[in-house]
Order: C-alpha cells, then structure tokens, then sequence
C-alpha cells in the first residue's frame, strides 16, 4: 500500500471518527428530552400531566425544522453582530444541507446543534406548565430554539463571533449561550404570562405540590446523562494532528471537561441539599452545579470547581424564593437553574479566569468581558422573551382561559388519561382494612 | 426523475432534487406548510375545545 493510500485512508477514519463522536453526542442528548419530558409531567398535578408531557414532546418536533430552515443559518452569517455575512452554505436550499457523501461535517454538526437548540425550548417548557397555551409555547419555543439562542451562539459560541474577538468571552459549556439565554427568555414569558391560579395568595407563594416527585427526580438524573452528550458536543473533534480544541479554538480535552463535570454536578448537589434539604432543589442542583463550572469547564482546578459548583447549587434555591417574593410562578425554578447559574458561571469565569491567552492576537479573558457578555446573555434571552410574550398576550394567544386552567388541560385538550386505572390513594387503604380498623388510623 | 447522480463516481450532493432547485424549493416550500399548518390546526384545536368546556 502506498504512502498516499494509507494517508487517504487514515485521513477516512479520521472524518468517521469524527461523525461517529457527534452521532453519539447528539443520540445522548435526546436523554436530556427524555429527562425534561418526565421531569415536567411529574411536576405537574395529575390533571395537567399529559399536557405538559405533548409540550415537551412538540418542542422537539417543531425546533429541528425550524432550526433547518433559519436556525443553521443564523449561527453562520451572524458572527459580527445584526449584520449577516455571507453564509449561503448553510440556507436549506444549499447543496451542503442534504445528504452530501463528498461533506462529513455539516450534517452532523447541524444534528448537534440543533439538540442544543431543541434544550432551550426545553428549558422554556417546564418553567410555563399548566396555563400556557400549547400554540403560544410552540411558536416561542421556534423563536427560542432556532432564532434567539443561537444568534447569542453566533456572537458568543464561534470561533469569529463579535463577543470573542472584541472582548475575550469564554464560555465553552454554553452557560451563557444556553442556559443564561433561555432561562432569562424564560424569566421574560413568565411575566407576561402570569402565575397559576392558587399560587399566590395575598402576595404569598403558596406550594403547589408535583404529583409526582419521585417522575421528576429521576427525569432531573435523565437530563445530567444528557448532559454529557451536550457538553461532549460543545468540545471541538479536529482533524489532521490538531486534536481536541474548545470552540475557540484553544486546545483542551475530554478529560478536562470529565474532572469538571463530575466535579460540578457533585458539588452542585452538595450545595443545594445544604440550603435546601429538599429533594427537588437538591437534585436541581446537580444541574445548576453543572450550569455554574459549565463556561469554564477547560480551564478550572477541579477542586476549584466543586467549590463553585457547589456556591451555585447553595444560591439557588434563595433565587428560587426571591423570585417567589416578586410575584413570579416559575413551576420548575428554570429561572435559578438556569438563567442565574448560567449568568453566574460566566462570571465566575471572568472571576478566576482572567489573564488566560485566547489563541493568536484575540484578546484575552477578562473580568469586564466576561460580566458584559454575560449581560449581554440575558438580555439576549429577556427582550425578546418579554416582547414577544407580550404581544401574544395583548391578543389574547398566550394563556388558557381560566375555566380551562380550573378544569385541567389535559381533560380539555388530550384524548387520553395519564393515569385512567388510578384509584385515589385513601381508597385503596380503606380496601385493605378490618371492619373498624380504620378509626384506629384517624 | 429526482436523482440527481447517474453514477457513484466522483458525486457529491446526492439526495433528491440535488440538481434540481424546482423539485428543492417545492419540497422545502411543502416542509415549510406543513410546520405552518402544525401551528394553525393547533390553534383550532384549542380554540374547539375550550369552547366545547365553557
């Protein structure tokens, strides 16, 4: 065999290689749907529980193609600002968006991205449940998943985007790019949309309890396992001798990001249980410790990470009561997972971070660049949250009616029961009584 | 008639339509309506049945 077969060869595999890492990176990733699909059921009560289960199902189905028609688009011809660059290759009409047997790359990238997006809208999803119309979630979780985020992604998540070149950002986990984003979109909905009927009485938040905790707690561990497809994603497979890069094109690893995830998701489990001792804020804090390293998952000590991963999950469970305090029914805490630990991890990056080179002549991370991307984030996340919420408020599309709210959406809506065979509970105990047995219980 | 390759030799684009912008932008045109009529026969839906609850 001559040298330029075994050198095409091995360039062959190489290219494999790297559609088969992506491959897997975006099948695991579809656990993170599966995880947010039984986390929101079962956060909902039993008369909402299918409903919210179709949300999550729909989210999905309506971001791939949506991300196919513009959202591919978006990341490629934004990198500088509002201004579009050429980025005909990647329109849905372009010769690169189809199968392609000469082009092992645009495919798979798109697939992982796309999940990335298909996230946002996830994040979306849990924090409206149960008075949110259907239409209304679709048409924001379009505008989240493949126009918003990904415009940020554009400007903060690629090798020329503006907020790189001009201020240093860092943000390989997509803290920002994701979590910060949606979760202040997310913040932006929920004040046009308004709380649910019983949350709030005289002011005070009142507990709305999850039908089923035990659903929600194993779709939060389903969502951590996903989580190793996304940030598996967020890290660069090169060709040729360069090896392993961030999406800023300074070289790391997969071990880099395996010491800081652990770390992150142990830590932010610690700190949330410690503030909280609740189940559901505890194992949320596997999330937000992850969310909180996630921006510097290249770079921090790994013990440096547990510590604040775990200040994240310690935090978040105040900043699910403070938004409690101002009025506004986040059902899941989607705002303090994940716009407050996305905010703060790309902070915290600027915090420990600074004075890292970026490759070539890029400037290096700051503390100003990171605390200005990060507001950047948010607000990239809020405005059109809010804006867009609220014109589909002022024309009545965006909240069920209240007799509907009262009787449940899934009675009104979804030709199915979640649960049609269920006896309630006190039932059953009664059924397994003595004569008489049961005045002892009382 | 959607081929857009006769041989395997040296192709690149090979899905359907490929070589065809016509048969892209109605298959694209028809992706398109049906993600549109998704979000309409949704709005009817819950337009229907909350009638059908008052």
């Amino acid at each position: 065999m001559s040298v330029e077969t075994l050198q095409s060869t091995f360039e062959m595999h190489q290219s494999m290689n790297v559609e088969v890492f992506y491959w897997w990176c975006t099948a695991i990733m579809f656990m993170i749907h599966a995880g947010f699909l039984a986390y929101e059921i079962g956060a909902s009560r039993v008369k909402n529980a299918l409903t919210s289960g179709m949300k999550n199902i729909l989210t999905l189905s309506v971001i791939i193609p949506t991300f196919y028609f513009f959202g591919w688009w978006i990341y490629n011809a934004f990198p500088n600002g509002l201004i579009p660059i050429d980025a005909s290759a990647a329109l849905p009409w372009s010769q690169s968006m189809g199968p392609d047997i000469q082009d092992m790359g645009t495919g798979i990238f798109f697939a992982a991205f796309a999940l990335f997006g298909a996230t946002t809208g996830s994040i979306l999803s849990g924090a409206v449940i149960e008075r949110i119309r259907l239409s209304a979630f679709l048409i924001l979780a379009a505008i989240l998943g493949s126009a918003v985020w990904i415009l940020a992604g554009a400007w903060g998540w690629h090798p020329s985007g503006w907020l790189l070149t001009k201020l240093g950002y860092h943000d390989v986990g997509a803290s920002g790019v994701v979590h910060a984003v949606a979760g202040f979109f997310a913040l932006g909905v929920l004040m046009n949309l308004g709380a649910r009927v019983g949350k709030f009485k005289d002011g005070v938040a009142m507990y709305i309890p999850p039908h089923n905790l035990p659903m929600s707690l194993i779709g939060l561990m389903m969502i951590i396992v996903g989580f190793f497809g996304f940030l598996g994603g967020c890290i660069i497979f090169n060709g040729g001798d360069t090896g392993w890069t961030t999406i800023y094109g300074n070289p790391t690893n997969l071990s880099a990001f395996a010491f800081n995830t652990l770390m992150g998701f142990a830590g932010g489990v610690l700190g949330a249980y410690m503030t909280s001792r609740e189940p559901f804020w505890t194992m949320s804090g596997g999330l937000g410790g992850i969310i909180s390293v996630a921006a510097g998952l290249d770079l921090y000590y790994p013990g440096l990470a547990f510590v604040l991963a775990a200040s994240g999950g310690a935090l978040m469970p105040f900043i699910g009561r403070l938004v409690d305090k101002l009025g506004v029914d986040d059902a899941v805490g989607a705002v303090a997972v994940h716009a407050f630990c996305g905010f703060y991890g790309v902070v915290l990056v600027g915090v420990f971070c600074s004075g890292y080179p970026n490759v070539g002549d890029l400037p290096e991370i700051s503390f100003s660049g990171q605390l200005l991307g990060a507001v950047i984030m948010a607000l990239t996340g809020f405005i059109p949250g809010w804006g867009i919420s609220f014109v589909l408020k002022k024309m009545n599309m965006l909240r069920v009616p209240p007799h509907v709210e009262a009787l449940g959406l899934d009675l009104v809506e979804i030709p199915a029961k979640p649960y049609p065979e269920t006896v309630p509970a006190h039932v059953v105990v009664e059924n397994t009584l003595e004569p008489g047995q049961e005045k002892q219980l009382v | 008639m959607s081929s857009p390759i006769t041989t395997w030799e040296g192709a690149a684009a090979v899905f359907t339509f490929a070589d065809s912008p016509l048969g892209i932008a109605i298959s694209l045109a028809a992706a398109v309506g049906v993600y549109l009529y998704l979000n309409l026969s949704i709005m009817k839906h819950e337009r229907d049945a909350f009638d059908k609850h008052k």
